[in-house]
């Protein structure tokens, strides 16, 4: 509601201000921690893999902070309307992003034993994957900042997109792990990373659908196109085949 | 029972559709002299449920009250046009009995008003005006309003005391059993915790959840919190009109209207 007059209480306005604030600057942070664990699996970059390692414990202060800060504003101010549905939304998105940070760390993590082995295959699919969720991630944060409904909406759709790649990636990742048993150890952590990123795209929609909530105050209820399959998917030897 | 009623407007559309209406306002407009200080109004009074009424002083809120008793009446120059349906009769018609109306459609006021007579008395003075009961049946009267109002555990040893040295949520309280004493189906409350210390308050607020077991409540009041707490429908009005009405919860976490929004967020004027 960008035409709403402020609140009669300046305080309470300029508290309801800090709370976005404080989302968009977790938003920052997290989205530096997904652009540093992309460099630091795709282009093999170790130092980016610690600068996402290190970003996480302020994350993770910053969810505190925010939870805390929250509990203060219900009980001292007791918001009704828009701005409770705000208030709420706030606390959610504030752990979706704490998970996203924690995601991207473990990324990271596993960069640094990726880039011990070699890899005789592409990275093109996780690379796309990683540029995919980087855009989601930074739409939805201005979605956050900006109470931005259309944006959410746009990202909550897109999501398919990297279900998608993720499914792509799945029986990929495992018909290598079939041809020759040393690719394990490498594929294993790849398939943890794309699942990773995959999460993160699923916190991303998350957050859509609290903005638009919060700001609609109505739930976001049409059927998203789906998505995650790979639960079901089953990728056999090519001798299975033969009868 | 209600006669049929055709809800034409959208404001009157509300909640709980399964609930009769106890009390229809269909069209109800009142005039101070030449001064409108209801437009339109559409509104019911699901039965066996709390209504709040909220919104700014001025915007009608009391001025609706005092019509459903037809408090109106003791002061020359106002009027009401349009209906007031209660089980099949318009409320606001001239032929109307005003103590039987006022007996059904009882009032608790916002500074408690206890007559300068006995606990007892207090009680028994109002039933008098509509029946002649027997010592036994007026006593059994008395406790079962202290009861139902939740006094009688404080009041029970000092039934002849004067009800002045009661405390002031004590004194509200026997004010509720005074109008509960004459069994009315509706009870209009105007602001009925504004003087009242919080404890007091909230032992009000769990009175109405007990009363309206038995009774359709309608309440004013300027406490937002007070009216999610208590009310199953909410009603916003604003300078005469009903802006929106709702269920509570649905007014509180997302009203349909701006001015609604504006002014429960504290963003008004």
């Amino acid at each position: 509601m960008t035409d709403t007059p402020q609140h009669i209480v300046k305080s309470y306005e300029q508290e309801l201000n800090r709370l976005r604030d404080l989302l968009t600057q977790m938003g920052g942070i997290v989205e530096s921690q997904v652009a540093a664990c992309t460099d630091a699996v795709v282009e093999r970059d170790g130092d980016a893999a610690n600068r996402a390692i290190e970003l996480d414990p302020k994350v993770d202060a910053l969810e505190r902070e925010a939870e805390q800060f929250i509990i203060r504003l219900l009980a001292l101010r007791q918001p009704m309307a828009g701005d409770l549905r705000a208030i709420v939304a706030a606390l959610k998105c504030a752990g979706d992003l704490e998970r996203i940070g924690d995601y991207a760390a473990n990324v990271a993590k596993r960069s640094i034993v990726l880039a011990q082995f070699n890899m005789p295959y592409s990275m093109g699919g996780i690379a796309h994957m990683c540029q995919l969720v980087q855009e989601n991630l930074k739409s939805i944060i201005d979605a956050v900042g900006e109470n931005n409904v259309e944006l959410a909406v746009e990202v909550w759709r897109s999501d398919a997109r990297i279900d998608e790649i993720y499914n792509a990636l799945f029986r990929e990742l495992i018909t290598y792990m079939m041809e020759d048993p040393r690719n394990i150890t490498p594929c294993a952590h790849l398939l943890f990373i794309a699942k990773n990123l995959e999460r993160i795209g699923d916190h991303a929609t998350n957050i859509a659908e609290t903005i638009y909530y919060s700001v609609t105050g109505e739930p976001l209820l049409e059927g998203r196109p789906k998505g995650d399959n790979s639960a079901y998917a089953v990728v056999r030897p090519p001798e299975e085949d033969t009868p | 029972m209600m006669l049929g009623i055709a809800t034409e407007t959208a404001t009157a559309a509300t909640l709980t559709d399964a609930v009769p209406a106890r009390i229809s306002m269909r069209d109800l407009e009142f005039f101070y002299g030449a001064n409108r200080a209801l437009k339109g109004i559409n509104l019911d009074l699901p039965e066996r449920q709390i209504t709040g009424m909220i919104g700014p002083s001025g915007c009608g809120k009391s001025t609706l009250l005092r019509v459903l008793n037809r408090m109106y009446d003791l002061y020359p120059g106002q009027r009401a046009t349009g209906q007031v349906w209660m089980d099949g009769v318009n409320i606001l018609d001239d032929g109307i009995e005003l103590n039987y109306l006022r007996s059904r459609v009882g009032m608790v006021f916002q500074k408690p008003t206890p007559f300068a007579m006995s606990i007892y008395n207090n009680i028994a003075f109002g039933v008098r005006l509509h029946e002649s009961l027997g010592k036994a049946a007026m006593d059994e009267r008395v406790e079962w309003s202290l009861t139902r109002a939740a006094l009688w555990d404080e009041a029970k040893d000092r039934l002849n005391s004067s009800a002045l040295g009661l405390s002031g949520g004590q004194q509200q309280r026997l004010c509720i059993a005074r109008t509960i004493a004459v069994r009315p189906e509706v009870i209009l409350f105007d602001e009925p915790t504004s003087a009242l210390d919080p404890i007091s308050t909230l032992k009000i607020e769990e009175l109405l959840d007990e009363l309206k077991k038995d009774f359709t409540i309608a309440i004013v009041t300027h406490n937002m919190q007070q009216a999610a707490r208590c009310a199953d429908q909410v009603a916003f009005f604003y300078l005469g009109e009903l802006v929106e009405v709702g269920a509570a919860a649905q007014i509180f976490t997302a009203p349909t209207q701006k001015r609604t929004q504006e002014y429960i967020t504290g963003r008004f004027g």
